[in-house]
């Protein structure tokens, strides 16, 4: 097998959400001697990009995106400590922290951005739902995350976003962070005027505001 | 025979399941197995569909669904199960009727049939919106003046005596208190003192919920909504403010809103799901009626052709097979003072009444922004008396409604918003502005010329 067969089968395997097709067409790539980075962004990545663009025309939905995330992760089990024995550094992806805020329950449309963030090559953490604002900042700190992004679905739990800024800020912490919001009530408008840094209308926005923030603010 | 005691026992005794494995292995799997088999297709042109045996087969893959699945306890980690005969029992004593309301402004809300003679019943309100405190009353008064709307379901307060409500906290309490306040004197206002209520909206945990359960807020002939959670799911808040209902006496309307995209899947997964949420909403709930909104993963308004698809079928699926009263909700991406908004409200209204649901909107900008009146409301209630009165039947109405959704579904992405109500009303006088009220007669009368319906 040729190494742009193998590259193939590493992207296809990602689309089908095929976790075992992914974990061995990684061996086999190592195996064949491609580099590894090239491994995750001509195979793995190439399939992931596919993913989202299929499920922005709702050709897929929400449960494929999660078994191609999960095909993804189990390749780069197999072919991220390859990469780092050949030059750490190379692979360091943005981590975002993310949760549904104070309050609501909500978490679809939380998953969905973070399964297309996943996507597109971040380091998600994801915390769940009715995250208080002080354990997005405490994960944060821990992982050394770029971005701080919350979500919610209802009006009365919006403040709690205000919060989160404000707080970042009590503790000197609010330069150290890009922070993101959205959900069903949130506006672009609104978002802007606590001081947020970006905002997105559904999840493929939001991917694309978080790539364009890393790379104004932080240079990424 | 079942009862909200039984479902908190089931609630703390059911089988034990991570809730990813719920979500995955359950639902998305299901809804997927479901949909192949029955081979249920979604086809854009055919928005208002005339096959029988598709609703048919749609309804009996979500009462398989229903037994398969039960309902998922965040709190707990456990299932709800439900029998057959207990969901049968459910779709048996499922009210037909309803008197809602009090004295001449009692209205009989009924369970709809397909192509059903009978006017539809009207529910005005933005329903779903965060209204800015100083425009609750007159926006709530500019909807109850209006002689065609029969009942309301207006939005929730955000703010409250000028400070911020969040979830959970005290200020909640104060907020629903509030917003009963103000929609029982713009009920009186209007002079329609007993007309009928879906409220509560500023009750977003349960606090709220149990302290507006007396004649001085709520009064029984008046409703709540109860919402099923994504998907198939409930949690100790909908449960608890389910007991505080049914225990006060007043109607639990279970609302039930799956994602297109989300676990469930597509179009098609989507509607076998809407299914058994309705039938284990009325096992489990014991509602007296409930709320068709199909939610669009990107542009959430329940008049994209996908959500409305999903409105005629699962409202066709349920009066053929379990006549249970339905509102199916009428949510756009533009907002009032738009031309947009006209088109949106005429092909979804159109939609419902024609497939077995009562139109309950207009939520303006999918209640994003406060910019909604009365007098949407009012054309949406005019499309369906027209419909009815024209005697329109599913082919009519789907060829009128995929050339109205032609006129809009390419600007969901980037909707005109429109205007806030305090621009649309003059809130003193609650009557339209001149620019409004000329908008509404020539896109009314465009509509009308457009769809060749007497509006």
């Amino acid at each position: 097998m040729n190494h742009e067969e193998i590259l193939r089968n590493l992207a296809e395997s990602v689309i089908s959400g095929d976790e075992e097709k992914a974990k061995d067409f990684a061996r086999k790539a190592l195996e064949a001697g491609i580099d590894p980075l090239r491994a995750i962004n001509e195979g793995l990545m190439r399939g992931m990009s596919r993913v989202g663009d299929d499920f922005s025309k709702l050709k897929i939905y929400l449960p494929e995106v999660m078994m191609a995330a999960e095909a993804m992760k189990a390749a780069l089990s197999i072919l991220e400590p390859a990469a780092l024995q050949k030059g750490a550094g190379a692979l360091k992806k943005s981590k975002v922290v993310i949760g549904t805020i104070t309050g609501d329950i909500h978490d679809i449309g939380k998953n969905i951005v973070a399964m297309l963030l996943r996507a597109n090559g971040f380091e998600v953490y994801d915390l769940g739902r009715d995250v208080p604002i002080d354990d997005l900042i405490r994960k944060a700190e821990e992982v050394g995350a770029d971005i701080i992004a919350a979500s919610t679905l209802l009006s009365t739990s919006m403040p709690y976003m205000e919060d989160l800024i404000s707080l970042l800020k009590e503790r000197g912490l609010r330069d150290k962070y890009i922070v993101m919001v959205g959900g069903g009530p949130v506006t672009r408008e609104w978002a802007a005027s606590i001081g947020a840094d970006g905002y997105g209308d559904d999840g493929e926005e939001a991917v694309k505001v978080a790539k364009e923030l890393l790379q104004r603010v932080k240079g990424k | 025979m079942n009862s909200i005691w039984e479902v908190i026992d089931r609630a703390e005794t059911g089988p034990y399941m991570e809730e990813r494995d719920f979500d995955l292995k359950v639902v998305a799997k299901k809804c997927r197995e479901l949909v192949k088999e029955y081979e249920i297709r979604f086809d854009p042109n055919e928005i208002v569909t005339t096959d029988d045996s598709m609703a048919d087969d749609v309804y009996e893959a979500g009462m398989r669904l229903a037994l398969e699945a039960g309902i998922y306890c965040i709190n707990t980690k456990r299932i709800i199960k439900f029998d057959e005969s207990e969901i049968k029992e459910g779709i048996l004593s499922a009210p037909k009727e309803l008197v809602i309301g009090q004295g001449r402004d009692s209205r009989v809300l009924y369970a709809r049939g397909v192509e059903d003679p009978r006017r539809a019943i009207i529910c005005g309100g933005q329903a779903g919106a965060a209204i800015p405190e100083e425009w609750y009353l007159p926006m709530s008064i500019s909807y109850m003046k209006e002689p065609l709307i029969d009942m309301i379901n207006n939005g929730g307060l955000a703010v409250v005596e000028g400070r911020k409500v969040r979830t959970n906290t005290p200020l909640e309490i104060q907020a629903t208190r509030r917003e009963l306040m103000m929609l029982r004197e713009a009920a009186a206002r209007a002079g329609r003192p007993g007309i009928s209520f879906i409220a509560g909206e500023s009750s977003v945990s349960v606090l709220g919920d149990l302290a507006i359960a007396s004649e001085r807020y709520m009064r029984t002939s008046d409703a709540h909504l109860v919402a099923l959670l994504n998907e198939l799911k409930t949690d100790y808040d909908r449960i608890s403010k389910v007991v505080n209902f049914t225990e006060y006496g007043a109607f639990n309307v279970t609302l039930v809103d799956p994602i297109i995209g989300g676990y469930a899947g597509g179009p098609e997964g989507v509607a076998v799901c809407f299914i058994a949420s309705f039938l284990l909403g009325r096992a489990m709930y014991r509602s007296e009626y409930h709320v068709c909104h199909p939610i669009h993963f990107r542009y959430m308004s329940t008049s994209a052709v996908e959500c409305m698809w999903n409105l005629n079928i699962v409202g066709q699926a349920m009066a053929r097979n379990a006549p249970f009263i339905i509102m199916g909700d009428v949510w756009t991406s533009a907002g009032a003072g738009s031309e947009m908004i006209f088109y949106e409200i005429a092909a979804n209204t159109i939609t419902n009444v024609v497939t077995g649901t009562h139109p309950l909107g207009v939520s303006a900008t999918n209640g994003k922004y406060p910019h909604a009146s009365g007098l949407e409301t009012r054309f949406m209630a005019e499309v369906a008396i027209a419909t009815v009165r024209s005697k329109l039947n599913r082919k009519g109405a789907n060829d009128l409604v995929v050339k109205l959704a032609g006129e809009y579904k390419d600007k969901m992405g980037k909707p005109d918003i429109g205007r806030p109500f305090p621009e649309l009303y003059d809130v003193n006088r609650v009557v339209p502005k001149p620019e409004w009220n000329s908008l509404y007669l020539t896109m009314k009368k465009k509509i009308s010329d457009f769809t060749g319906l007497e509006i």
